[in-house]
């Protein structure tokens, strides 16, 4: 088992050594039955079988509550208790302690993704058979939560990295994500037409709603898998600053 | 195939500064020198945290790093553990180069940060399992040298409690059990006695006695009477540089000194002696200070039977058959006499003792004729490097604040 791995374990199942993970994660999962069953008529009120609810909420709950949460103390925390220095001079390169606290923080948000599967699975198939479910528009929109939380929580390793403590880097991460979810909704407001694609271009919410629908756009695909990759680069050189400066 | 290209330059981008070389370059260890490090510099901007420190450890040495705090102690080991990087200067451990080889360096180190920096909510022996995880040890390797451990580092009884619920002197012995888990031929051990109490402290010092015997060791501290029991030699530094290097016997000597203490009775004189009457102070203080060899004679306080003095003389002397001679000549009576090389502590205290702030925040300079020249000019550096220090927390604040403002915008963009 590589170095990676041994720390995303690690990482992952020191989520489970705090009540405030099961808290948030309790939270979480009641404020989506009740957003999906209440929240704008809600799912009866839609009178179709759909899963949109989710794919449309899900991600504004991981961003506002779970993925500040889980990453804040990634490297925020380890630096500031003097714990990352132990870590680091353990036979591991820089990359691979950044890799392997995304994939833990990563894991534990797919976790609870995976946790929304209940829906489908009681509702469609066993016990209640509410009806044909069109699975498209789900297989697509279950990937575009995949992308999206891969590029949240490797923005919220990257402020982890710079922020000097965890309740700083909560905030940063919380800030940074509302904003690239509500940017979207100002877009139209915008009096010129270059900035109004322009701020639809970066925000979250445009891009998730196509894989809802089920639809799969490679722009959608790079531009999540581009943020992912660039903010883990950028959480990488801010680890290694602690050399030079 | 553009989206291709796009990823592999990012992979590469992102690995980039992380590639090490495949195959590290296998140094045969021909010499016995497990740690050299040669005029390694750490500058903080204008402060110098280290200044062209060298020394060599030779396999099987227990060394005391000793220094004030600040001293630069921390900042060496960290480099030699490659968690930073020096400024100028290189360093080899095992053969391998810090810079070069980071991860086969740390194979061959066992390394406890200052103050044992653990993940408090594991239990030790999940620690200690993560720890050979990391460092690739099979789980039956693990488990017979873990007996051994435990026992070395008196964990038996605690190997199922969290680390956060540990005492300090325990959390302590952890930290030294995880250097200890691949069995490594280096131990690079920070302050591993500090904030213990003094029973805690004695039981640490004996494990690294124990673990001494077949191991090279360097340890830092600011307690002297740690490096007696454990260490044969010891660097001192100071104002990051090192000023004493060698055995404990050498270091004592470097002062050069010996003190005399003789007391002579006050009221009484030896019967049947020339004497009919007892000396005075200054009789006496003369009398001493035209022994040969004795630089300074200094009355210490007593009760009023006796007059004290301490005599200062050469290192390579013993003038105590002198001062008997003297005193009986005189008839005085002598009630005292003995001998005594100084104390580490006493070198450590006129080696280190010298401002500490001098010379640590002069002008970069590259060459050494320079320095006499930068130091004259102390005192203003040190003033000008506060105030840009300042100046920076000042603008780091800004951006941060820059930060939220941006973020406060966006909320109002949103509610508007």
């Amino acid at each position: 088992m590589g170095t990676t791995f041994i720390i995303a374990k690690r990482e992952f199942r020191s989520n489970f050594d705090s009540t405030l993970a099961y808290v948030v994660i309790c939270l979480g999962l009641i404020l989506l039955g009740f957003v999906f069953f209440e929240f704008g008529g809600g799912f009866w009120q839609q009178d179709r079988a759909s899963l949109v609810q989710i794919f449309a909420q899900a991600p504004r709950g991981l961003s506002f509550l779970i993925i500040p949460v889980v990453t804040m103390r990634l490297l925020a925390e380890e630096k500031r208790s003097g714990t990352l220095e132990m870590l680091i001079t353990l036979p591991v390169k820089d990359h691979e302690v950044i890799l392997g606290k995304f994939l833990g923080a990563w894991g534990l948000v797919l976790l609870l993704v995976a946790s929304t599967l209940l829906y489908p699975l009681l509702m469609f198939f066993k016990p209640w058979d509410l009806g044909p479910l069109d699975m498209g528009p789900v297989y697509s929109g279950y990937l575009g939560l995949l992308l999206y939380s891969a590029a949240a929580v490797s923005i919220g390793l990257l402020i982890s990295a710079l922020a000097e403590s965890q309740t700083v880097a909560f905030f940063i991460t919380f800030v940074v994500l509302f904003a690239l979810h509500m940017v979207g909704s100002v877009a139209d407001k915008m009096p010129t037409p270059w900035l109004r694609e322009a701020i639809s271009f970066i925000s979250f919410d445009t891009r998730l709603v196509p894989f809802a629908k089920g639809m799969i756009n490679t722009r959608d695909i790079v531009y999540f898998a581009s943020i992912a990759v660039g903010c883990l680069m950028a959480a990488f050189r801010a680890l290694e600053r602690r050399k030079w400066a | 195939m553009r989206l291709w290209r796009t990823l592999t330059w990012f992979y590469r981008a992102a690995t980039k500064g992380a590639q090490v070389r495949a195959l590290p370059k296998e140094v045969g260890l021909s010499t016995d020198v497990m740690i050299e490090a040669n005029g390694l510099t750490k500058r903080y901007g204008a402060f110098r945290a280290l200044d062209k420190v060298s020394f060599e450890v030779h396999r099987g040495e227990v060394v005391g790093f000793l220094g004030p705090n600040g001293a630069g102690k921390s900042t060496t080991m960290r480099i030699l553990t490659c968690f930073i990087s020096a400024t100028g200067g290189t360093a080899r451990v095992h053969g391998y180069d810090v810079f070069d080889d980071p991860l086969e360096v740390r194979k061959k180190i066992g390394y406890l940060p200052q103050r044992a920096p653990l993940y408090g909510e594991m239990s030790v022996w999940e620690y200690l399992t993560f720890v050979a995880d990391m460092r690739g040890l099979e789980t039956a390797t693990f488990k017979k040298r873990m007996k051994n451990i435990v026992e070395v580092c008196g964990l038996a009884t605690s190997l199922g409690k969290d680390i956060r619920d540990l005492s300090h002197g325990y959390r302590q012995r952890v930290g030294l059990a995880q250097a200890l888990v691949h069995d490594p031929p280096i131990l690079i051990l920070d302050e591993p006695t500090s904030d213990l109490d003094p029973n805690e402290k004695a039981e640490v010092i004996k494990y690294i006695q124990e673990i001494g015997k077949e191991r090279t060791i360097l340890l830092s501290t600011h307690n002297l009477s740690e490096v007696e029991q454990a260490c044969a030699r010891a660097i001192i530094v100071s104002k990051g540089r090192i000023v004493a290097d060698g055995p404990l016997e050498e270091i004592r000597a470097k002062s050069g000194r010996v003190r005399y203490v003789v007391q002579v009775h006050e009221k009484r004189v030896f019967e049947g002696g020339p004497a009919k009457k007892a000396p005075s102070a200054e009789e006496v203080q003369t009398a001493l200070e035209k022994l040969p060899g004795v630089t300074s004679v200094v009355e210490l306080p007593t009760d009023d039977r006796a007059h004290s003095f301490q005599l200062a003389g050469a290192q390579d002397g013993d003038i105590r058959a002198e001062i008997f001679q003297l005193i009986v000549s005189k008839g005085w009576l002598l009630l005292e006499m003995r001998r005594e090389a100084q104390k580490l502590e006493d070198v450590f205290k006129a080696l280190t003792k010298n401002d500490e702030r001098r010379d640590r925040g002069r002008p970069v300079v590259e060459d050494d004729e320079d320095e006499a020249e930068a130091a004259a000019e102390d005192e203003d550096e040190d003033e000008d490097e506060d105030e840009s220090a300042e100046d920076e927390s000042d603008e780091d604040e800004s951006d941060e604040d820059e930060d939220e403002d941006e973020s406060d915008e966006d909320d109002k963009k949103k509610k508007g």
